[in-house]
């Protein structure tokens, strides 16, 4: 056997653990979850095709729009909130200043937490009688005269709650990529706007933050991508509550799945995700590619 | 900006201001989890502890212990103290086992993703394995494709296997949701040392696994502690998976057991002492990774954030 084809065969075998897992745990559920979208799944017996009768009873269920409605609102409204405490605290980190390193590390350490356990935290400091925040914001007025607050008592407040957490716990990320995004900028462009007498906001409106654009786009899809797949900090927090007007689609999702056991019409909202995500990466991606 | 005008005690009181405002958090859990009961639950809290006590942890992590005295004990000593109080709480678990459960997990899913990224890595860029390009591409797919959407299938997988409720089932999923970014990383890694070094090696007459575990490995340690980070992240902080995949009490994940203490609990007090106990504990494996790993822990989780 020739050298070249010894190296050949060691090779495959080298990459076939990472082929085989690939195989197995990506691409055959990959196909069978399309493959489980058209079909019905009854909890004895075999599956029997039914064609798009799992998209059909997703779509008419009330529930899947709710859900995807609230899925939409929480993005919308999380995604300002992240951006705008990740870009100052980027704009912070990138002053040529004494500690830098030491505040980039501490604005990140949230990320580091898991949501899980964010959740869990931010749990006690909402909780209703004892905790820090209603505390607060009850000394500040909020709750009424019999200071009697409850975060959780409306889903609106329930998910701005959840927000803050949200922010607290994620910008670290976008922090990161946004700095990278600012060293990238060159001194000059600064020095010449200096030197046209621009003050220190005009130049990060009409400097900064324009040649930023590509970071800032990235930042954007990625905590658009990851608010919709929303789950821990909802189930954890609100359990969907009240009446259910903080269920994200994951949520439903797993709802449809393992508690009423509907295995085809789940696999079918599975399906969806994917195609929104997968979109969303192809943006992604091509963004990073195009400015990179 | 020139230094020491009066833009930079602004720089430094905004900073400061927030470096409080992001610690506070976990602060807070740290001090309350050492609370005695009669100054955690109260409605004018104090900022740090009068009182240290660390019944929490001892109750959380040594619950199986407590139930037994329980048992045993008669009834007028039941009245007293700790023993009663733990009959209200947990639903009869600890946070001891689900440790354990998670710590295996993650210990395994981080030596075998180094395993076989390290292989799949070495075998595409060093080696002249047959369509190279086309099995990199295959293996950096799953980004474009989040498993939080094939949890369905997923599940239906590991019970055709009969590996749900099993950490193998756990730790498979992971690492091969770990594919894409450690193939890439130990790629970029091997990438960059110098062919004339294996050739050397080779010369010597040296296997191929000798010359990765000798001369490769150790220049690429970079890439290796990225990887290696980034499977502790993803093992040790899932939820999802570990909620779906693991039904039986006895391989409970650590963050859902804790999930338990939270819905539980009549008795108020003890419920917000073990739960921030709870999240302390689920916490310091992570953090001390990221005190020690800081720059690979940055790079490891924006890089899956940013991949290529």
């Amino acid at each position: 056997m020739s050298r070249l084809r010894k190296e050949q065969l060691v090779g495959l075998l080298m990459v076939s653990p990472a082929l085989i897992l690939l195989a197995v745990f990506f691409l055959y559920p990959l196909v069978n979850s399309f493959y489980m979208s058209f079909h019905k799944w009854p909890l004895f017996g075999k599956p029997k095709w039914v064609g798009l009768d799992n998209y059909i009873f997703m779509f008419q269920d009330e529930r899947f729009w709710e859900s995807l409605k609230f899925t939409f609102v929480y993005t919308l409204t999380v995604t300002p909130m992240l951006f705008v405490v990740a870009i100052g605290t980027a704009l912070l980190c990138n002053a040529k200043a004494w500690g830098t390193t030491f505040f980039r590390s501490i604005y990140f350490l949230p990320v580091v937490m898991s949501f899980a356990t964010a959740s869990y935290v931010w749990l006690w400091l909402y909780s209703e009688m004892y905790g820090v925040i209603v505390y607060a914001l009850e000394f500040f007025g909020f709750g009424g005269e019999n200071k009697n607050l409850n975060v959780w008592k409306t889903g609106t407040s329930s998910m701005w709650a959840v927000n803050a957490m949200v922010t607290w716990k994620f910008s670290g990320i976008q922090m990161i990529i946004l700095i990278a995004g600012l060293q990238a900028i060159r001194d000059d462009y600064y020095e010449a706007s200096k030197l046209m007498g621009a003050s220190r906001w005009q130049t990060i409106w009409n400097v900064t933050l324009p040649l930023l654009r590509p970071s800032i786009a990235l930042a954007l899809i990625l905590s658009i991508a990851g608010s919709i797949q929303a789950y821990e900090q909802f189930v954890i927090m609100t359990r969907g509550g009240p009446s259910n007007s903080t269920k994200t689609l994951v949520m439903h999702t797993v709802d449809m799945g393992f508690d009423y056991f509907k295995l085809g019409p789940a696999a079918s909202l599975g399906v969806i995700i994917m195609i929104i995500l997968f979109i969303l990466t192809v943006i992604q991606l091509r963004l990073f590619r195009k400015n990179y | 900006m020139r230094r020491y005008s009066s833009d930079w005690y602004w720089y430094y009181a905004i900073n400061y201001t927030l470096v409080i405002i992001i610690i506070f958090p976990i602060y807070w859990t740290l001090i309350s989890s050492f609370k005695k009961p009669s100054e955690l639950i109260t409605s004018e809290p104090t900022f740090y502890p009068h009182d240290l006590t660390l019944q929490y942890y001892d109750q959380i992590w040594n619950f199986d212990r407590l139930k037994r005295l329980q048992d045993t004990e008669s009834e007028d000593s039941e009245s007293s103290g700790v023993e009663i109080e733990s009959k209200f709480r947990l639903d009869g678990e600890g946070v001891k086992r689900p440790f354990m459960n998670s710590a295996i997990v993650s210990a395994g899913t981080i030596i075998l993703t180094i395993i076989v990224c390290t292989l799949g890595g070495y075998a595409l860029t060093v080696l002249n394995t047959p369509l190279k390009n086309f099995f990199f591409l295959l293996v950096i797919l799953p980004i474009l494709i989040p498993g939080i959407s094939l949890i369905i299938p997923l599940y239906k997988l590991l019970k055709d296997l009969g590996l749900t409720n099993t950490h193998l089932g756990l730790i498979l999923i992971h690492t091969c949701g770990m594919l894409p970014l450690g193939i890439f990383m130990m790629r970029n890694a091997f990438n960059s040392i110098p062919s004339s070094l294996r050739e050397v090696a080779m010369l010597e007459g040296s296997s191929e696994l000798k010359i990765i575990t000798s001369v490769m490995l150790p220049l690429a340690i970079p890439g290796l502690l990225t990887v290696m980070v980034f499977a502790m992240y993803v093992s040790w902080n899932d939820y999802i998976y570990a909620f779906i995949f693991i039904n039986s009490p006895e391989n409970t994940m650590l963050n859902i057991s804790l999930m338990k203490i939270a819905l539980g609990g009549s008795q108020f007090e003890m419920k917000w002492g073990s739960l921030t106990a709870g999240s302390i504990v689920s916490f310091l494996p992570i953090i001390i990774f990221y005190t020690f790993l800081q720059q690979y822990f940055v790079r490891g989780v924006t890089g899956s954030a940013v991949k290529e």
